[in-house]
């Protein structure tokens, strides 16, 4: 409907405001909500309140009005770095018939606000854009409604500013996609969660996908897979560490040799907004008013109980719950076993359903708000839906023989067939420090611009693209953008579980990049690679170009695969 | 409508005297209120630029100030009548109620013609204007802001003439300043910007979409022009717009079917918003007779030129498609013109509420002088809407309660709320 702030109060939970699109994001969940009302009647599930938080979208016309408006030029701005270019957007003005309104929103909404972007691009199927623009949350708790209009305008210009930095001209370059065709809507999203002391976080969030590419156990890729994190959903689309597991056998163990294992790669650390003391004020920052606070706190905080484990040393075993002084594991058992919300058949439910809605593979991302104490009610909040590019293709993987056979593995992202790939860019296992991946991220980077497009296959450790560097190289894609066949291998000091709630995975598996996850050190014949002529030999970072042509076979119905000479 | 028998202090009287009996006001509140309470007539004397000296007339009004400081322009005409200065000091006091700021009203004007002056005798003129009137004005007494051939450039005369007297800095002494110099952001806009943001507000009551609407506008000054950008932007069509042409002492009225392109005509317009006949005839719009406007096969009229524009004589030529009229300018209809908008049930959005965009932004630039911190632009805006929205829809819903035509649902506001402030002080 249209926004109408004489009927906020009453019923506004989807509400559009200007003219044009909606943005890829905003549509999905327009698309969705028909839908949940007959799904979930009475708006819950097993008696927990299943919604799409309310919602205001400021279509695309809105932005395109900003920038003839203000006459914000590309190729003038293009010149400038991102904090420049949002300090141009910060100074221009909104489209006056947007302000009026805006500050009826903000009147009436109290409460942490998400101010999401929702471009024409974004989340549409193998035109994966998910996270490549920004998301601001804003904590509106200024007492007066123009304080909490300034922030919220301040929100939305960085959203909009966000559609010319360089990240995004970047992937835009990269993926074959004109940015000046680009043009943002912006979902202005009441975020779902519980103040915390003087934060404000959902108890859970989680991004699901109804295909899981690492299935484990009796799980069958069909059945999914659930990211799960304490606190805001940036530590999972980041890909930092969160808890993962088969909404349809939420009980399966983790792939962990030992309880030590599982402490090293459970989530430590979450994200959530500051309800607190202002931070330093930067409307160009997208992290300006979040926290980044350790299981300490939230322990201290009371959102821990209903979430982990604690671990008993002394016994070396796990007992669901806080208990005694051991470390505390963000398991989710007592969520995932104890039922205290029905939360993996929820999440059954939702994929089937978004899955029907949009004929094929998806992935969703969710909150949950839960009172350790029971005194506020739990809600979850259905956020965000895309669909997944799933390649099931089948390539056939006999008959080669093993001495030519650079990468296997049997944990594959893709399907099908790629030739005519002549380089290698490889992370080097004999230097490679953890300490490092951000300096090697910038040894790629000038690799990829020096190949100039040339197709490559990338060889590294840990998860790439990952925000956090002690789990993997943080590359942005368009420091790898040449890469046509991406490898993950494991070291020692750098062996976490692949993650696939992230943006970046979603991206690569839109892309249609076939992803190697090579756990098994034989998986990798570093001594051919070794052999190889190198084109440029830097201190973490090797190039090398194959004397023969490459080959790289995916089998998507089995996810085994092969890079061979 | 012959012009010698309009005056428009009686019909202000009028229109109060309507509304008052309808409210049943007590008779010493009728008294206080149909008359200003403050009249200043002064003599200016200006040593024109021949080295004569010339003695210029000049007012100010100051209404009624009981919800706050007197508020109102200055105008500079050859023309200018006391009458006129005060039925407009009696408007901005209902113009303030309506839109609900703490502010009176009050107007102010010199008897003399800019266009023979040169701008030193016009300096001399602002300057001995607050000389003559500093004891009775200020910022918390009353507030001057331009108003018909006055600007930014007069304000800031008359603010450093005030300031050098009182040896001191008081921005909020005047508003309609320029921006840096204490002028708010959105000043510029506000009243075209005001009159849409009522006229979205009744189109919704209407149950109409601005982009299924067309539009007819009778002149193409500061107000007009922003109205139109806003309608435009909102997806509306003009088709036509009127306007005065100096050189022909006549005005004109400029139509396209398809719709009019703002920029393009702006770009043909001289410094007194004239616009061009044979370029726009290049451009391909249609000349026409200066009431054609009125005659459009249109949604929505938007009389933003001068008082007066709609009588008795002309208003039987206003299409049967008209469903809303917004009155930019001050006065635009005649009571009997009104009686046939309530006959065919036209929406009105009278005057005063109308373009009080104006007024109310002034009153931002004051609030943001008072303290010494400046609002973006958004904020601006913002508020405006907020303010704007707020008062149309407090007197749509009278109107709509009550059954009453709209400008009487919206005296009947700001006169309350006047009589109820004057009472309250114990005046009456």
């Amino acid at each position: 409907m249209r926004f109408d702030r004489n009927k906020l109060a009453a019923d506004s939970s989807f509400a559009f405001l200007g003219s044009g699109e909606p943005g890829g994001k905003a549509a999905g969940l327009a698309f969705l909500q028909e839908s949940l009302g007959g799904r979930f009647p009475g708006g819950s599930f097993r008696g927990l309140p299943v919604d799409i938080p309310r919602m205001t979208v400021l279509l695309t016309g809105a932005f395109e009005e900003f920038i003839a408006g203000n006459r914000l030029r590309l190729e003038e701005l293009s010149e400038l770095s991102d904090e420049q270019i949002a300090r141009h957007f910060q100074k221009a003005d909104l489209p006056v018939f947007l302000v009026g309104d805006l500050l009826a929103l903000v009147s009436q909404a109290r409460g942490p606000l998400a101010v999401r972007s929702s471009s024409l691009l974004e989340d549409a199927l193998y035109e994966p854009f998910a996270g490549v623009y920004s998301t601001k949350m804003v904590p509106n708790n200024q007492p007066d409604a123009e304080g909490r209009f300034r922030k919220l305008v301040e929100a939305i210009k960085l959203v909009y500013a966000s559609t010319w930095f360089r990240r995004s001209r970047d992937y835009c370059r990269a993926t074959g996609h004109a940015l000046e065709q680009e043009r943002m809507g912006v979902i202005i999203q009441e975020l779902v969660g519980h103040r915390f002391h003087d934060r404000f976080y959902p108890s859970v969030s989680g991004v699901a996908r109804s295909y899981n590419y690492y299935p484990l156990g009796a799980c069958r890729r069909e059945d999914g897979v659930a990211h799960l994190a304490l606190g805001l959903g940036k530590t999972i689309v980041d890909g930092g560490l969160s808890w993962f597991c088969c909404p349809a056998y939420p009980r399966t163990p983790p792939p962990y040799n030992s309880l030590r294992d599982l402490a090293k790669n459970t989530q430590t650390r979450y994200w959530a907004v500051n309800l607190g003391q202002p931070a330093e004020y930067d409307p160009t920052k997208e992290n300006e008013y979040l926290v980044h606070g350790d299981l300490a706190e939230a322990e201290a905080e009371g959102s821990l109980g209903a979430l982990c484990s604690t671990w008993d040393p002394a016994s070396d075993r796990l007992v669901m719950g806080l208990s005694g002084e051991g470390p505390r594991i963000l398991d989710f058992s007592p969520l995932l076993q104890g039922g205290v919300a029905p939360l993996p058949e929820l999440i059954v439910e939702l994929l089937a359903l978004a899955g029907e809605r949009a004929q094929g593979e998806v992935e969703i991302e969710f909150a949950l708000a839960l009172d350790p104490q029971g005194n506020r009610p739990a809600r979850f909040g259905f956020l965000q839906v895309r669909p997944m590019a799933v390649r099931r293709r089948a390539a056939s993987l006999e008959g080669i023989p093993p001495e030519r056979i650079l990468v296997h593995s049997e944990q594959v992202v893709g399907g099908g067939g790629i030739a005519g790939i002549r380089h290698v860019v490889y992370v080097k296992p004999g230097t490679f420090a953890a300490a490092a991946t951000a300096t090697i991220a910038g040894e790629l980077a000038g690799v990829n611009a020096r190949l100039g497009g040339t197709p490559y296959v990338l060889i590294g450790f840990g998860r790439w693209g990952s925000a956090d560097p002690w789990l993997g190289i943080p590359v942005i894609w368009s420091q790898i953008s040449g890469a046509r066949a991406i490898v993950e291998g494991t070291l020692p000091q750098m062996s976490p579980e692949p993650s696939q709630g992230s943006h970046f995975f979603h991206n690569l598996s839109g892309l249609g990049i076939p992803y190697f996850t090579v756990s098994d050190p034989r998986g990798i014949a570093w001594s051919q690679l070794e052999r190889m002529p190198a084109v440029e030999d830097l201190t973490y970072v090797r190039h090398v170009e194959s004397p023969a042509e490459l080959r790289v076979l995916v089998d998507g119905s089995t996810g085994q695969g092969v890079i061979a000479r | 409508m012959p012009k010698q028998s309009y005056n428009p202090f009686l019909m202000a009287q009028a229109q109060f005297d309507k509304v008052a009996e309808s409210l049943a006001l007590e008779e010493s509140v009728r008294e206080l209120l149909r008359f200003p309470l403050r009249e200043y007539h002064v003599s200016i004397p200006v040593r024109m630029d021949d080295g004569k000296v010339r003695v210029f007339r000049g007012f100010r009004i100051q209404h009624n100030d009981a919800r706050g400081p007197a508020k109102g322009g200055i105008r500079f005409h050859p023309q200018e009548t006391v009458d006129m200065v005060r039925a407009l000091s009696m408007w901005m006091t209902w113009k303030c109620s309506v839109v609900d700021i703490p502010l009176g009203g009050a107007k102010g004007g010199v008897v003399c013609d800019p266009h023979n002056l040169s701008l030193r005798e016009q300096e001399q003129i602002c300057r001995g204007w607050v000389r003559q009137l500093v004891r009775d004005m200020g910022p918390v007494r009353d507030v001057p802001a331009p108003d018909v051939m006055t600007n930014g450039q007069h304000m800031l005369w008359m603010l450093d003439e005030y300031e050098t007297i009182l040896g001191g800095r008081y921005p909020g002494f005047i508003t309609g300043k320029p921006v840096g110099l204490g002028g708010s952001l959105g000043r510029t806009e506000a009243t075209g910007f005001g009159l849409v943001f009522v006229m979205r507000e009744a189109l919704k009551e209407l149950g109409l979409r601005p982009e299924a609407t067309t539009a007819s506008v009778q002149g193409f000054g500061n107000v007009a022009r922003y109205a139109v950008q806003l309608y435009q932007r909102l997806g509306g069509k003009v088709l036509s717009v009127a306007c005065w042409d100096q050189g022909d002492q006549a005005s004109y009225t400029y139509r396209k079917k398809s719709g009019i392109d703002l920029e393009e005509l702006v770009g043909i317009t001289d410094r007194f918003g004239g616009i061009d006949k044979a370029k726009a005839t290049d451009l391909g719009y249609e000349q026409l007779p200066g009431d054609a406007w009125l005659e459009q096969e249109v949604d929505i009229l938007i009389p933003a030129a001068l008082e007066n524009q709609i009588h008795a004589g002309n208003v039987e030529k206003m299409s049967k498609k008209v469903k809303l009229v917004a009155e930019g300018a001050n006065g635009p209809t005649a009571p009997e013109a009104d009686q046939i908008f309530a006959k065919r049930g036209v929406f009105l959005i009278p005057d005063f509420l109308a373009n009080a965009g104006g007024v109310t932004c002034s009153y931002f630039e004051q609030v943001q002088c008072n303290m010494n911190y400046f609002w973006e632009k958004d904020e601006v805006l913002g508020k405006l809407d907020t303010k704007m929205t707020s008062a149309f829809l407090a007197v749509s819903e009278l109107s709509r309660r009550k059954k009453l035509y709209m400008r009487d649902a919206a005296y009947v506001i700001a006169i309350n709320r006047v009589a109820q402030a004057c009472q309250e002080r114990g005046w009456v």
